[in-house]
């Protein structure tokens, strides 16, 4: 006998969440975009989906922060600490790869300093990951050694029962059973047993491929030149990416006062390695797509032990000229055999 | 023979011979109704080139790439009427000197593939008048006309949504032949002229900005639209734009290579008393 949470109950879950003080997201569409937000009812969720074409990233941190608001005086600068906005939340219906891709951050952004924009929002969020029953072309976690039903990163993993008439229950951590707790009375025992899991095609071989890229004789490969000759230069990869976790800040405002705030960056823009000299480390393309590999699945994996991706694909499906990690890792694979 | 066979064949004569250095053209993509760019610089390479009506991105931004002109020999391209009314606007606006770029020109009608004839961008005047004459009458799409109708209250607000979307990747700007600016004004810090955070006024700076300064020189490819990651429909504001000089100016970019740029060029006699 298993635990499950039947559809035609979810909306009375929202309900009891929201009456818990707890804010419940999930991914919706909204402006011919699928992205993560706030919902009153279980109606508005579409659990249907894929993926959503944001990622989870969003919610953890956002495309534009404000740090703190500045007014320079004479003798000193007033400023004024900007936190997140508090406040527990669900999150229901994320995918494996989005929900692992935040626990794939975590150690980056408590590293040297313990980023408290990105912590406070991880401590308030319980994350119920669904498990995948489908998967599209571009899908790809399990090349990177992850499964359609990868609990990282989640509170509760529920695995979707044939006929999509609901979940099977699995609390993974405290705080997830915590949430669940509100919910013990809605919640059944059956014998119901979960659907086939989707089937994600092994891609690339990641072993051999961070094999190559540790070796310092490929840094200056052509190979890189001509798999990034069609990149454009764009950012779509690495905003899209729920793992990319790069920023600038900026002040905004005129000389006396302004809010200074923390903005995505990528290093898929020329300016992102320019000095002020007008020198740039990174002059080409193909050395900020190789710096973006080398990130990923050479230098991340060599401080905090982990790839940085989650194998979502959305570089992949996204990218306006057809490149993507997985094409990448896929002519390394050939080129280390 | 099909005309990818035709264009794989002339890929081959103009490489072997030394006439191109290099084919930009379409390969088969990571799935079966994509394409991607493919560079070509040796003869062996030619037959991965596909030609079908998939192939859509407009190739002529690539040929602006840093360097890649500069030693004067030629490149090939294949390109819709699109992309070649895009090369002559970058020669008009001396970014590249037409005689380099060899043409392989072509036009997807419904699903059929059609070979465009002409070599260099001159021969293909009649292609871009004609398409010019049914510019004012082209039927416009459902959401375009839904736009025009709105109060500007109600368009600002759906614009507002749009906008909001905006994560400030500059996928469009990357897409877009015209965006050649080695450094883009958004780019430029000392001083920060544009905001660069993606927040309402940001978003709007920067969606506003790009739309004035592609009008009269967009030759609505597609581009933007396509690589934006978060479907904002750029092509509309753009087509708006387009149709706002064309009435105004009876300037359609992109007819000639010697084409005075609409925005940067003046008349004594101009109406008006004062140049924006």
């Amino acid at each position: 006998m298993t635990k499950i949470l039947f559809s035609d109950k979810l909306d009375n879950c929202v309900e009891r969440w929201k009456s818990a003080g707890l804010t419940v997201i999930g991914p919706v569409q909204r402006a011919n975009i699928s992205t993560y937000a706030a919902v009153e009812h279980a109606a508005e969720l579409d659990l249907g989906l894929i993926l959503t074409d944001r990622s989870i990233k969003d919610l953890f941190f956002p495309q534009s922060e404000p740090m703190l608001r500045y007014t320079i005086k004479k003798e000193s600068i007033d400023t004024d600490e900007c936190l997140p906005p508090s406040g527990p939340r669900i999150i229901f219906g994320a995918r494996p790869c989005d929900s692992s891709g935040m626990a794939i951050d975590d150690p980056l952004f408590g590293w040297d300093y313990k980023d408290e924009y990105w912590f406070q929002r991880r401590n308030e969020s319980v994350i119920v990951t669904i498990a995948c029953t489908k998967a599209d072309d571009f899908c790809m976690c399990t090349s990177l050694k992850m499964a359609p039903d990868s609990s990282k990163g989640s509170d509760v993993l529920l695995r979707p029962l044939a006929g999509g008439k609901g979940w099977v229950v699995e609390e993974v951590t405290d705080r997830g059973r915590e949430a669940f707790k509100t919910i013990t009375d809605i919640l059944q025992e059956s014998s119901d047993t979960a659907a086939p899991l989707a089937v994600v095609e092994k891609k690339f071989d990641l072993d051999s491929c961070v094999t190559w890229l540790q070796n310092p004789e490929n840094f200056e490969s052509r190979f890189w030149k001509e798999i990034s000759m069609r990149c454009i230069g764009c950012a779509s990869c690495t905003f899209l990416c729920p793992t990319c976790h790069c920023f600038d800040i900026q002040d905004e405002g005129d000389t006396y006062t302004g809010i200074r705030r923390k903005n995505w960056d990528s290093c898929s823009f020329a300016l992102f390695t320019m000095h002020t000299s007008g020198h740039n480390p990174r002059s080409t393309q193909s050395a900020r797509w190789r710096q973006r590999i080398m990130h990923k699945f050479n230098y991340f994996p060599g401080k905090f032990s982990v790839n940085s991706c989650s194998g979502c694909g959305r570089c992949s499906r996204q990218c306006p000229v057809d490149m993507g990690i997985t094409e990448t890792l896929q002519e390394i694979s050939k080129l280390s055999q | 023979m099909s005309i990818e066979e035709q264009y794989r064949t002339r890929a081959k004569e103009l490489l072997s011979g030394g006439a191109v250095k290099m084919v930009i053209g379409y390969g088969k993509g990571s799935t079966s109704d994509r394409r991607r760019p493919l560079f070509i610089s040796s003869t062996d390479e030619v037959d991965r080139l596909v030609l079908d009506d998939a192939c859509i991105q407009n190739l002529s931004g690539y040929l602006v790439s840093e360097g890649l002109l500069s030693d004067e020999k030629r490149v090939a391209v294949f390109l819709r009427p699109e992309g070649i009314r895009a090369i002559n606007i970058l020669a008009a606006e001396s970014q590249l000197d037409a005689e380099q770029i060899v043409i392989f020109g072509f036009d997807v009608i419904g699903t059929e593939v059609k070979a465009l004839k002409g070599i260099h961008v001159e021969e293909f005047s009649d292609v871009i008048n004609s398409i010019k004459k049914g510019a004012p009458e082209a039927k416009e799409e459902e959401l375009f006309e839904k736009i025009e109708k709105m109060s500007p209250q109600e368009r600002f607000s759906f614009w507002q949504e749009e906008f909001a979307k905006c994560i400030k990747c500059y996928a469009c700007r990357q897409a877009c032949p015209m965006c050649y600016c080695r450094r883009c004004i958004v780019d430029s810090n000392q001083p920060q002229w544009v905001n660069t955070s993606s927040h309402t006024l940001g978003n709007f700076e920067w969606n506003i900005v790009r739309a004035f300064h592609l009008s009269g020189r967009c030759v609505e490819c597609g581009n933007c639209d396509r690589a934006c990651p978060v479907n904002i429909p750029l092509r509309l504001i753009n087509h708006r734009m387009a149709e706002e000089v064309l009435g105004a100016f009876d300037h359609f970019a992109g007819m000639s290579k010697t084409q005075e740029p609409v925005l940067a060029s003046f008349k004594k006699d101009d109406s008006e008393t004062f140049i924006l």
